[in-house]
């Protein structure tokens, strides 16, 4: 329980910063808009059916707008040395991971629903799958993107490259998040039935869950020295 | 292994040492190494401070100040030697023992979105603390910012960060408080604050130790003073009763010496 409070202590003062600054949010929902403007005004739709290519687009921004905002996870313990404060505090560090995914989950979640509502509104999406398995594709779809971009966004605060290496690290390794998450994604808009994506749905769970472990326990050998 | 004191100047004051042998001390070093690559940052430095001493080290850029502290710290892990606090070994693996050690560096080390009592809630948190309420109060108080602690961190003075980064570095109570540089930036004023709430950190309980390159507020509030060159401490003595400008002597000449 305790282990937890210290979970919650470290997402809430993250969730507390970024809700007065809107630093991070700002960035990636003017983000998730333009995007949606862009490819609604690139996409010949007398060509090629929007409903089709929707799942990927909607994937690719939700990816490429979360970068920018988780690249930027560790910056606030970077301004005054509050990085080595925690450090010098006895909080285990797999906690201090998890509440930091934690954090740009809440975070990344939001902006993914913005994603939908903002390609839905540009290409007119009709949705007839089940909305509760579209809520649980996107939700592991996310978790797994955020565990891993939260443990690589460390590794690229201490280089000297910083920001600029992360989508390196990155996207290679969550082509499985890709891969699962907008063929599940594609069906469910295509109204086919939940049981043709339990098969990604589990392959996104196992993925996220991979993720999870192998950045809580890679994490203190990134951050510490 | 012995306590190893190295005197370079004949003619300094000094008083009688200390007996060591039998004291209960609250932190000791023991031949503490620390490399990085082929270059030695901390080299051999052993001492031992009882409860309540204050030891102020000096040393010029690049002396390897900030890495023993980190050592002594615990997030920094020797590279040969140990530090122990009341007698128990540091492991920078076992991360319950750095509640017993406090930290004050030239960086506030608090975020300066969150206001000054959040800034010690979050910190209270991370230790685990009861009676957080209390505690915050308390030590808003006794560095004079109870009135300013709903005030954003970002909008305080220099001088007002540094007395609650004190407060921060304070608020579990450590045994042992590490200091380094934390005149940094501070104006004759707020130095002056700031050295008053430091002087009151020598209760009888804690054990601190000041690291600076500044001789005359390092020496102060100084019960013991080290002089590190090179990773080493080429000086180790009592405070005595140097005065600022016999101290300057002594420093200088060290340093030549020892070139």
């Amino acid at each position: 329980m305790a282990y937890l409070g210290l979970v919650w202590t470290v997402a809430r003062k993250d969730l507390l910063i970024e809700f007065r600054t809107y630093e991070r949010l700002a960035a990636m929902g003017a983000f998730a808009v333009l995007v949606g403007v862009l490819f609604n005004y690139s996409i010949d739709t007398a060509q090629v059916r929007p409903q089709s290519i929707a799942a990927g687009l909607i994937w690719m921004t939700i990816l490429f707008g979360g970068m920018l905002g988780l690249g930027r996870t560790f910056q606030l313990e970077q301004e005054d040395g509050a990085l080595s404060g925690i450090l010098q505090s006895p909080i285990p560090l797999d906690a201090l991971y998890l509440g930091k995914v934690l954090a740009n989950f809440v975070l990344l979640a939001l902006i993914a629903g913005v994603v939908f509502v903002v390609f839905g509104a540009f290409f007119n999406l009709r949705f007839a799958g089940s909305v509760t398995a579209l809520v649980g594709v996107v939700g592991l779809g996310v978790l797994g993107f955020v565990a891993l971009t939260t443990l690589l966004s460390a590794v690229a605060t201490r280089t000297s490259m910083g920001e600029s290496l992360l989508p390196v690290l990155v996207f290679p390794l969550v082509l499985p998040v890709v891969i699962f998450g907008t063929t599940a994604t594609g069906r469910l808009f295509a109204g086919r039935p939940v049981a043709e994506v339990s098969g990604s749905i589990r392959m996104l769970a196992a993925f996220s869950l991979i993720f999870l472990v192998a950045g809580a326990g890679m994490f203190r050998f990134v951050i510490e020295e | 292994m012995p306590l190893v004191v190295v005197r370079l100047w004949p003619s300094c004051p000094m008083l009688p040492r200390r007996a060591t042998s039998t004291m209960s001390f609250g932190l000791e070093a023991e031949g503490l190494v620390r490399t990085f690559g082929g270059l030695r940052a901390v080299d051999d430095v052993s001492f031992q401070l009882a409860p309540g001493e204050l030891l102020t080290v000096f040393g010029p850029n690049g002396a390897g100040k900030t890495t023993l502290l980190r050592m002594l710290a615990g997030t920094l892990r020797p590279t040969a030697g140990d530090v122990r606090v009341a007698g128990e070994a540091a492991d920078v693996a076992e991360r319950a023992w750095r509640a017993r050690v406090g930290v004050v560096s030239h960086q506030s080390l608090l975020y300066a979105q969150l206001s000054a009592r959040e800034n010690l809630y979050f910190y209270g948190r991370l230790f685990g603390l009861k009676d957080l309420g209390d505690r915050v109060d308390a030590r808003l108080e006794a560095v004079g910012l109870a009135d300013r602690a709903s005030t954003p961190t970002r909008n305080l003075s220099r001088g007002l960060k540094q007395r609650l980064a004190l407060a921060r570095a304070l608020l579990h109570d450590p045994e042992v408080v590490l200091l380094d540089e934390p005149y940094t930036g501070l104006d004759a004023h707020a130095s002056a604050i700031l050295r008053d709430q430091l002087a009151s950190l020598k209760d009888g309980r804690r054990t601190v130790v000041l690291v600076t390159h500044n001789l005359g507020q390092g020496l102060e509030i100084a019960d013991r003073v080290a002089i590190q060159f090179r990773g080493r401490f080429v000086a180790l003595e009592d405070r005595g009763s140097w005065d600022a400008v016999g101290f300057e002597r002594f420093y200088r000449a060290t340093l030549e010496e020892t070139q």
